[in-house]
Parts: C-alpha cells; structure tokens; sequence
C-alpha cells in the first residue's frame, strides 16, 4: 500500500501535468487566434489605417504631387478650403447627396423588400435582377448612365420628346444644369445602393419570427402599429447597420460624380471625394485634396458612434 | 482523417510556402534575364488615332531587341497619365520613361534634366518647334524636364453645307463670325442642337477651347515672365464675348461635354462647327458618316485684336524619372523615338506632327536645310492626304498650322502652376460662369484672377516658378 506522501506527491505531479497541458492548450489557441487575426489586421493596417493616417498628416502639410519634400503648415489648407466657394458648394451637395440617396434607398428598398417576401411567379429573376447593379462594375453602369443622361443624345429626352411630353426646342440638359446634375448622379447612387439595401432589409423582416405577427395580430394591431411598433423596432439593428454603410459609402464616394460630371458645370456637382481626387491628384495640391478628404471625418465618426449605440440599445431592448 | 486544427495548419503552410514562392520566386526567375538584357519599361496614352499604338508598340519593342533592351510598354487612357504619374513618384517606382499629353512640369523635381537630349537632337535636325520648347522647358529652373517629339494642331471643323447654306462657304474666319453665322444657322436648322459647338465644360478640348478665345481678344493667365495678369480688360473682353455667343448660338450641353462629345455631336450633325484635331474626322471617315463630305477645316480664328490664335491639341512630354534605373537606354530610346518622326506621323494618319521638323527631312539633306526640307515633306502629306480624304488636299492648312498653335502657358512658358490651372479648370469654370449668367463676366474674372494667384503664389513658394511682381 503506498504512503500518503507518495500518493500526494503522484497526484500533485498529475495536476501539473494536466495544468501544463491545459496551459500549452490555452497558449496553441491563443497563437492560433492570432494567426487567424494577423491577415485581416495586417491588411487593415497597412491599406486602411495607414493610408488614413498618411493622409491625415499629408492636410497639415504642404505636399503636391510632384515632390516628396513637405513643410508642415498647420491649418493652412483648411483655412484655405473653407474660403473656397467651390468646397462649400461641395460640403453641401456631399450632405444633399447622401440625405436624399440615403431616404430614396430606404424608402425603396423596403417597398422591394416587402414585395419580395410574397410568393409570385418569376420571383427569383426579380431577386436576380435588382442584385445586378450591386454586381456591375460601376465604371461600366456609369457609361451606360452617360449615354442615358447624355445632354445631345440622352435616350430619356428622345423618349419624352416621341410621347409629346418635349415640344419643339425643348429638351432638358441633364448633366449640363446644376440641378438636374445633382439629380442625375442621386439617380445613379440610389441605383447602386438599393440592391444592398434590399438584401439586407429582407433578411431583417424574414428574421422577425411569424409569432410576433401572430401575436399583434391577435392584439387587433392595424398594418400601420404593426410597422411601427413591431416591424421597424424589430429592424432597427439591422436598418442602422445598412444607413451607416450606406451614408460612409456615400459620404466617400467619388465615383458616379467624376464618371458623370467631373463636377461639372464649373464645379457646381462635386462632392467633397471628387474634388478631393481634382485638387489633389490632378491638380498635383496633395496637401490641400488631403484637407478635402478628411474634412467630413468628425461627422463621419460621430455618426458612427450614435447609429452603433442606437443600434446597440435596440438590440438589448 | 484530417481534424480542423491539421486542416487549418496544412492550409496555412500552403499559404506561406505560396507567398514566399510569390515573393522570391520572381527574383529568382528574373534575375538571370537581367543579367542577359537591359530592360525599358515606358508609360504611353491610348492614342485618339489607334493605328499609332498599333505602329508604336512593336516599333518600340524592335528597337529594344536590337539594342539588347528589353522593351515594355504600358498604356492608360488620357485621363489616368497624370494620377499614375502621382502614384509612381510616391512609390519612387514605376516605369523608366512617362509621356505627358500636356505639362509634366508639376513633376519637375522628379525627373532628369534632357538638356542633353534635346542638344543631341539639335545637332542632329536643327531646333525643335517653339511651341515644344515652350512646353518642356522651364526658363525659371532653366531644365529641360521633358522632350516632346510630336505635337497635334487643333484646328476649327467646320460643316461646309450648313456655312454654304448661310452664305459663308470657307466658314468662320474670326471669333465675330461665330456669333454673325449662329442666328442663321438656327433659321436654316431648327433641328439642330448645337448650332456653335465651343466646350464650356471640364474637359480636355473645352480648356483648350477657352484658352483660344482668351488669347485671341488679347488676355492670357500669364505674361512672358511669369506674372499673373488673368485681372484685366482683354480678359473682360473675351468674356463678354463669350456670353454673347452662348446667348445666339450655344446651349447648355456644351456644359457638360467631355472629350469626345464634340466630335459625337459634329459628327452626328448636331453642330455647325468645334474646335478639334483631325482624330474626329478620322473617326468619320473609319466609319463611313453622311457629314463626312461636308467635313471642312479651319485655321485659328482670329479675335479683334487681330490675333489668331489655337493652343495645341496634344502635346508629348516624355519624362525619364530620377528613380529610374535605366536613365541612359531611355534617353537613347527617346532619340530613336524622334528620329522615326516620319513615321510617327504616317501611324498617326497625319494626327502628330513633328516637334523636330528637321526630323522629317528628306536623307542626305544638310542640317541647315533639313527643317525646311521636313516642313516640305510635312506639307506634301497634308496637301496630298495618303489616307482618302476627298478633295486630296482637304488638310492642306495644316501644313500651315504652326504660326497659329501655340503652347499652354502662352505668352510664357510651361510651369505647374499654369498645368494645375489647367487641371482644376480654373478658367473653364470662368468662362461658363460668365457665359451663363451665374456670374458677371467681372466678377467671373475676379474669382478666376484670385484662384490664379494662389496657385502661383504656392508654385512660387517652392522655388517652381518665377515673377510675381506684376501680377495684377
């Protein structure tokens, strides 16, 4: 029979081994966690935050396109910007550009989105078919646009012009007027973003469980409670999630303006992304398209913070 | 079986042993055919004209071979010369030799000086055209910082039945005719749109476009030493003017053209006239159009000031950056590159012209005869168009184009304070603004006179550009 000290001394080898094992087990899922990490880190430091930083630091200098020697000048480009009457004009098409885009793809989508939650026949072609503007490449769609809102030959002025709704010498100029500029390129923007919108607002209402229908039904809730009170509620995670994607990618985009306009006529239809791209990469003003870029930064943080919050306290209620 | 964890641990072995064989692999395999062969990367546009990339890429490349260079070339649209050039100074790497379409000066400090090149070049075809050497060279820093070996008339296209039909069958002749004739061509041609198609828009053709109006009324962004002087009568002029024609003879689409809408809508015969090079024409006569009959050519009109003036529509500027490793073989290549301007011209269908016209002299011809000698056989090309137009000697005037081409920055010389003008449409944006009422032409002027002079002031600033103590 072996001695009480043996039998201790045995057991405690025992948990040490175990706690070793545990331990190395612990340290192998930790090494692996963080193999699995390194490559979305890596990238976003060095193409996302990186790049942000570089750019953020580039607005305080005064750096242009051809040189790498910069001085530090302080807030001198954004001094310099805010006079500009081309930036305000920019700051205020950025923002009617992203509250119009923002409220035409909600309102749309979720019309969509209800409509494709019923059973009707060629429902998967629909499904296919407002997904295809998500997949085109947008260089593509948008020289597709540009012959549609061409101002000689737009296909939308020949059309009202065939159906008597154009008279003689009437024609509208789409991208030729500041207005129907703005409204061209919104055209465009709602155009790309509804796809996303609809996607995501679909798995929103198909995630409310039946249930909850039933239950407000049997409360005697009317269409217009049961949206308000129960439906969009319910949404609210997921409908801030797809406004904060929607209003970031917006807010940032340049594309469907320097593809449409190039900020055209005289830098009435930029947004602060495209005149950025003028200023600092064509125009060689690195400094100064730098200061342009980040200039919406404290909005765009801000307004992160409050939908996630938003989004956050719905979803513990 | 495979558990997730070996899974896992396989899949990220592959994936490292992928990434290092991606990363060294090229190294190795490279490294043997660095040793045999000298290589030339060079970065040139999609031409307007296509045929002249389909000359220009095999040329390059047979030039290549027989130096024992081996020669890649790169193209991108017109619109992206300028961003990669940004983005290949920032990465310090990139291709050896970049072509500018209008003023590399912005890049000035990054490039060689070709001071050499050009000497070489001139001893061997006399001097190159002023308005070449007034767009690659830079009088304040006193460098060379690019060559050009071709540059491209923009002339005015005119509709020969529709100016026929008004009475005027050689077309416009001064800026004055432009608003006489639109009134009459809106009588005769209701349906057309556009009856004056003069770009008022953000582009390419309409910055050129505005330009020529501004010089032929006497104004300009600089004088010859470097001062701002946009702030003055002759600008107001010309700007009056230009509402005046928007008014009688223009709509709000030529707000928003881009490069091509011009041609697009000459040759749909929606406009009377515009100002382009013969690329449009060319197009017409590829594609067979009913206009191309009535396709009929101009020189610079002329303001009332006498003047009568046209900026060039392309000009080359092939740059060799400092970070190139292979400085020498690019100098010798843009020596080859000139010699073959014969060539050049014939692959383009007579769209470049030559910067060194003695490059297109007859062989044998003597060196104090051989600009005459090229600008003969430049001539014979025009006079006698080897690519169908009809009558034969339809682009005979631009034989005679260079007395009224001049370069970006006229009266002076390119600097990067006139190429940011020039890309952030500071006087197209005046111009429409003017034109369209948004703004007096005054106050358009002003505006435009204050953009001007920050843009100056900053070029000087970094010791880029000279004057300054005129400025109005």
């Amino acid at each position: 029979m072996p001695d009480q000290t043996s039998m201790t001394s045995a057991a405690r080898t025992s948990t040490a081994l175990v706690l070793k094992h545990e331990r190395g087990l612990r340290r192998r899922e930790r090494d692996l966690g963080i193999a699995m990490l390194a490559p979305a880190v890596t990238y976003i430091a060095l193409l996302v935050a990186l790049p942000f930083l570089l750019a953020v630091a580039l607005s305080f200098t005064n750096s242009s396109a051809g040189s790498l020697d910069v001085s530090f000048v302080g807030l001198a480009n954004f001094r310099s910007v805010l006079k500009s009457g081309t930036f305000r004009r920019s700051l205020t098409n950025t923002f009617l550009f992203t509250f119009v885009t923002q409220v035409s793809v909600m309102v749309l989508g979720n019309i969509l989105a209800r409509a494709l939650m019923k059973p009707f026949r060629g429902k998967s072609l629909v499904r296919f078919l407002i997904l295809m503007p998500w997949a085109a490449p947008i260089s593509l769609a948008t020289l597709g646009w540009l012959w549609i809102f061409d101002s000689t030959f737009s296909v939308i002025n020949w059309v009202l012009k065939i159906v008597g709704f154009l008279g003689p010498g009437q024609w509208y100029y789409w991208l030729g007027d500041t207005t129907l500029g703005m409204i061209a390129i919104v055209t465009i923007q709602i155009w790309r973003l509804l796809p996303f919108s609809t996607v995501i607002l679909l798995a929103g209402l198909t995630s409310i469980p039946q249930e909850v229908h039933e239950a407000a039904d049997i409360d005697g809730a009317g269409p217009i409670a049961k949206m308000f009170r129960v439906t969009l509620p319910m949404m609210l995670p997921i409908v801030a999630v797809a406004i904060l994607f929607g209003v970031v990618f917006t807010f940032t985009d340049m594309s469907v303006v320097y593809l449409l306009t190039r900020g055209g006529p005289y830098n009435s239809t930029h947004v602060l992304a495209s005149l950025a791209y003028q200023e600092g990469v064509l125009g060689s003003d690195v400094g100064r398209g730098a200061a342009i870029a980040i200039f919406l930064l404290p909005v765009l943080v801000a307004l992160a913070i409050i939908v996630l919050r938003t989004s956050r306290r719905a979803e513990v209620m | 079986m495979t558990t997730r964890r070996q899974f896992i641990q396989r899949g990220a072995t592959l994936i490292a042993g992928g990434a290092i064989a991606t990363a060294v692999g090229p190294t190795i395999l490279t490294r043997r055919a660095v040793a045999a062969d000298k290589q030339l990367k060079i970065l040139q546009w999609s031409h307007f004209v296509p045929a002249y990339d389909q000359w220009f890429d095999p040329w390059a490349k047979q030039w290549g071979a027989s130096k024992g260079i081996e020669v890649t070339v790169d193209h991108v649209g017109f619109a992206d010369v300028v961003p990669r050039a940004t983005a290949e100074v920032a990465a310090q790497s990139g291709h050896d030799v970049h072509m500018f379409l209008g003023l590399a000066s912005a890049f000035e400090e990054h490039v060689i000086d070709l001071g050499d090149v050009v000497t070489t070049l001139e001893k061997k075809y006399g001097k190159s055209v002023e308005l070449s050497k007034h767009s690659t060279y830079n009088p304040f820093t006193k460098k060379q910082f690019a060559l050009s070996d071709m540059w491209v008339p923009d002339p005015g296209n005119y509709h020969k039945k529709i100016w026929t039909d008004i009475g005027m069958p050689n077309g416009p002749l001064t800026y004055e005719d432009l608003v006489k004739a639109a009134p009459e061509i809106k009588k005769k041609y209701p349906q057309m749109q556009i009856p004056i198609g003069v770009g008022l828009s953000q582009d390419i053709d309409s910055n050129m476009a505005v330009r020529n109006i501004l010089w032929c009324h006497g104004g300009s962004t600089q004088d010859k030493d470097s001062n701002v002087v946009l702030n003055s009568p002759e600008t107001l002029h010309a700007l009056e003017y230009a509402k005046r024609l928007y008014s009688v003879g223009m709509t709000p689409a030529v707000l928003s053209w881009n490069a091509a809408s011009n041609n697009q809508a000459f040759n749909a015969q929606e406009t009377s006239y515009i100002l382009n090079s013969i690329s449009a024409y060319r197009t017409a006569q590829d594609n067979k159009l009913p206009v191309l009959e009535y396709y009929y050519f101009v020189p610079a009109l002329k303001g009332p000031t006498g003047i009568g003036l046209a900026s060039e529509h392309v000009m080359s500027g092939y740059v060799v950056w400092k970070f190139s490793r292979n400085q020498e073989a690019a100098k010798e290549f843009l020596v080859a590159l000139v010699d073959a301007s014969r060539e050049s011209m014939t692959a383009s269908k007579l769209y470049n012209f030559p910067s060194f016209y003695g490059a297109a002299a007859d062989p044998g011809t003597a060196l104090a005869k051989k600009i005459d000698s090229g600008a003969a056989w430049i001539a014979k090309q025009c006079n006698n168009d080897p690519f169908g137009s009809k009558p034969a000697g339809k682009l005979a005037l631009l034989a005679k184009s260079q007395p009224w081409s001049t370069n970006l920055g006229h009266p002076g010389s390119a600097n990067p304070a006139e190429g940011e003008i020039f890309d952030t449409y500071v006087i197209t944006d005046m111009f429409a603004k003017a034109a369209t009422g948004v703004m007096s032409p005054k106050d358009a002027m002003l505006e435009a006179s204050t953009r001007a002079k920050d843009i100056y002031t900053k070029w000087r600033k970094k010791g880029m550009v000279g004057g300054g103590a005129k400025d109005t």
